[in-house]
């Protein structure tokens, strides 16, 4: 075996505590009034909605309705711009094309005390059929009744502007369309045969008539505008405007399935379990030192590696790996993995007492410690990554790599994404991973190195001399 | 006396006859009192409610039938994360769209003005998709177990893979429905929680079971004499003190987990971590006095039938 140098132990260490508390803090810096993040720390981890609040809502069709793939993709894009419309951004949007079901997640908006997520639930899912029709009648019921001329569909972009309307008018707000050649078209005759009457031009959002304008001239060049004649406001115009953009939706969508979590009873959970999580790193330290002395104290730096190595992981610190959303199922996948973590280094500060015991001297015995060791680690950990990688696949969007080995068998569920479990499976993965990396690898190198030094060539040291 | 020469194999009667008693009370129990499924999996609504002062149930209850036309329960919750609630839960097993939920909030926030109520927690699910996520959970499940086993089997080919799997997958299934029990017998809904302490049990309770199947797999090499409960015992033997001391590690750190969960009034997470401590400590148990006792019968059995096929001391 290959002699380990005496200053490894050092490196290591220093490797670990430098790794580690950068993981924790992050690196940024602050010029003036902004900040510039270069390295992502603890405070950057994404919360999931069940840890801070938020909102999780499955969209499916109104009944009956069979979309097409093409028109539940349309949905998905509305709904997007709907969400920035709402002024959310952080939001993770996932389609299922076979079940006809998108499945919407957004976190509690910050510092928002009065967010009412029922009304943004019903806003998102609100049907925007929007209709150009000749007249402005309805029938008793509220419902038009005027030709429809084109549907919103053609619109190919409306704008919300502020300026005159007319040469030399004031200054209103309005909102500005622009057609596609068919609806141009359609829109030129129509208007032409309407110049000098007393016939309106209405525009519908459903049964909500939006806009209802007699025709001063005939309108050729596809462009249009809604005026109010200077009552509409700032808000008005940019919400109809991005009804109208958004406003292709052939179909109403339903939402049968929908949890909404205040960040008070999340908040709560997340102080507990970080203190929960730095009392019980502290005991299990102290376990370990109490049993395996010098040894102990290695693993305890190896385990903090692994603690810092999982922070990195689900906080964009490395590189490459985008910033994870953290949920209480995910924090189970790494006391799992902790445990894991653990269970290596017992296993093979064990094993190196049990040789002790049978007369090695320290260097044998530390050698035939790991060596013996591994198996176990090796078999116990892969199973786990088992685990993982099929709740990666049964519960991740469809598109990653686990999901598509697996389709065969999850398939036929749909892929109904449940990122809570998800995360379980992700942070598993890490946990085992780098429980090759810290728990075999650092600590392989940190107890050979240090095994070298005169002082800590007493078998004792290991536990050794203890048990009998 | 010596605990890492105690016959492990010698009380293997008691052991599985009070694993399997076990077994049937739990499953007794989940019979006569009934499994509570989170409205994740069956379907339904709860909308939860903090509020100040005391508020009167039957009050709520009218207030909200008023607003939902439907017709509903309602319980009240003392202290839970610090704060007083009460939950409306629908009696059909159905979803309310968003249009409904916002009345009842201005229904409820409208009567109870003086009570400073405010939403706390809503889930509703369509029970379709509850039940096709609790089915794509088992399913997962059980796939996990399946490949571990086939896992199993190829490594510890030489202590008898087949059987080794598959008596490592009695012990998860003792685990899993001692996990299940807890979940029972202290009336908690199962939830994405379920399903998570389930897995961490499996991965937890496999780990176990190999660390021993690879200290057989070890001894069988060096001494391929040893009878096989001889095998055994000295196995579960010698890596004891890493049971002892891994478990008592692992147990104490979720042991802190609940103990804070219970001081902080964090429910979530005690519902969490306590069926998990209760699972860990089946998963060291089920390892040594369940999957271990079930190998050796299974080995004995199989030499009384057939001799050669066998493993034993004579095998290889």
């Amino acid at each position: 075996m290959k002699r380990i140098g005496k200053p490894i132990f050092f490196i290591v260490a220093a490797f670990i505590f430098v790794f580690t508390t950068l993981a924790f803090t992050g690196l940024h810096t602050t010029y003036g009034d902004k900040t510039t993040t270069y390295v992502k720390g603890a405070g950057d981890i994404r919360w999931g909605i069940d840890i801070r609040g938020g909102v999780d809502v499955t969209f499916t069709p109104s009944e009956g309705i069979d979309a097409t793939e093409e028109q539940m993709n349309a949905a998905t894009e509305t709904l997007k711009q709907r969400m920035v419309s709402l002024n959310i951004t952080d939001y993770e949007v996932y389609t299922d094309v076979q079940k006809d079901r998108i499945i919407v997640r957004f976190p509690w908006k910050e510092g928002e005390e009065s967010f009412d997520p029922e009304a943004a639930i019903a806003e998102l899912g609100e049907t925007a059929l929007l209709t150009f029709r000749k007249g402005a009648e309805t029938d008793e019921e509220g419902v038009p009744t005027g030709e429809v001329l084109f549907e919103g569909g053609h619109v190919n972009k409306a704008e919300a502007l502020y300026g005159p309307v007319t040469d030399g008018g004031s200054n209103e707000y309005f909102v500005s369309l622009e057609l596609d050649d068919e609806a141009a078209k359609i829109f030129a005759d129509a208007t032409g045969s309407m110049v000098g009457t007393s016939d309106t031009i209405s525009i519908w959002m459903d049964n909500t008539m939006v806009s209802n304008a007699t025709v001063n001239a005939a309108i050729t060049d596809g462009k249009a505008i809604i005026t109010s004649g200077g009552s509409f406001t700032r808000e008005d115009v940019e919400g109809l405007a991005n009804k109208i953009n958004a406003g292709n939706l052939p179909f109403k969508l339903e939402t049968e399935t929908y949890s909404t979590i205040t960040p008070t009873l999340g908040q709560g959970a997340l102080a507990a379990m970080t203190l929960a999580g730095v009392i019980a790193f502290v005991l299990i330290c102290v376990f370990m030192i109490v049993m395996y002395r010098v040894q102990g104290i290695i693993i305890s730096i190896a385990l903090l590696g692994q603690v810092g190595g999982m922070i990195a992981a689900i906080s964009g610190f490395i590189p490459g790996i985008n910033s994870f959303t953290m949920t209480i199922p995910g924090i189970a996948g790494i006391i799992l993995a902790i445990g894991m973590g653990v269970d290596a280094n017992v296993i093979t500060a064990e094993r190196i007492k049990e040789e002790l015991r049978n007369g090695k001297s320290i260097d044998g015995a530390v050698n035939a410690g790991f060596e013996r060791g591994f198996t176990a680690i090796f078999d116990g950990n892969i199973t786990n990554v088992i685990v993982a990688v099929i709740l990666m696949g049964a519960f991740g969007s469809s598109d990653n790599f686990f999901a598509q080995i697996l389709s065969p068998v999850f398939g036929f569920f749909g892929f109904a994404t449940e990122g809570s479990v998800f995360s379980f499976g992700y942070t598993l993965l890490v946990g085992v991973v780098l429980n090759f990396v810290f728990g075999v690898l650092a600590t392989r190198l940190m107890t050979k190195s240090l095994s070298r030094f005169k002082w800590f060539r007493k078998p004792a040291l290991y536990g050794g001399g203890l048990a009998k | 006396m010596n605990l890492k020469s105690f016959d492990f194999l010698g009380i293997k009667k008691y052991t599985l006859t009070a694993s399997a008693i076990l077994m049937g009370l739990i499953i007794a129990c989940a019979l006569i009192f009934g499994v509570l499924l989170n409205v994740q999996f069956s379907g339904g609504t709860i909308v939860t409610y903090t509020y100040t002062g005391t508020i009167d149930e039957a009050a709520v209850k009218e207030a909200a039938e008023t607003a939902l036309q439907k017709s509903v329960s309602v319980n009240t919750k003392k202290g839970v994360n610090n704060l007083d609630s009460f939950e409306i839960v629908l009696n059909e097993k159905e979803g309310i769209s968003a249009d409904a939920q916002g009345k009842l909030t201005d229904e409820i926030t409208k009567t109870f003005a003086d009570n400073d109520v405010k939403l706390l927690s809503n889930s509703t699910v369509d029970p379709i998709i509850g039940m096709e996520f609790f089915a794509k959970s088992l399913v997962a499940i059980a796939l996990a177990a399946v490949l571990i086993v086939i896992y199993v089997a190829f490594r510890f080919k030489r202590i008898s893979g087949w059987s080794s799997g598959v008596m490592a997958l009695m012990a998860l299934l003792h685990d899993a429905i001692v996990v299940f029990g807890v979940f029972v017998i202290f009336r908690i809904p199962l939830d994405f929680n379920f399903v998570a302490v389930i897995l961490t049990i499996l991965g937890y309770s496999i780990n176990d079971t190999i660390i021993i199947y690879d200290r057989m797999r070890e001894n069988q090499r060096l001494y391929s004499d040893l009878s096989r409960t001889v095998l055994v015992n000295r196995s579960i033997g010698e890596t004891l003190s890493r049971t002892i001391n891994t478990t008592l590690t692992t147990i104490a750190a979720i042991a802190v987990i609940c103990v804070v969960a219970v001081v902080c009034h964090v429910e979530s997470i005690l519902s969490f971590a306590f069926p998990l401590l209760i699972g860990m400590i089946s998963g060291t148990y089920s390892t040594i006095f369940v999957a271990c006792p079930l190998w050796t019968i299974w080995q004995d059995h199989k030499a009384k039938r057939s001799p050669k096929k066998a493993f034993a001391k004579s095998a290889r």
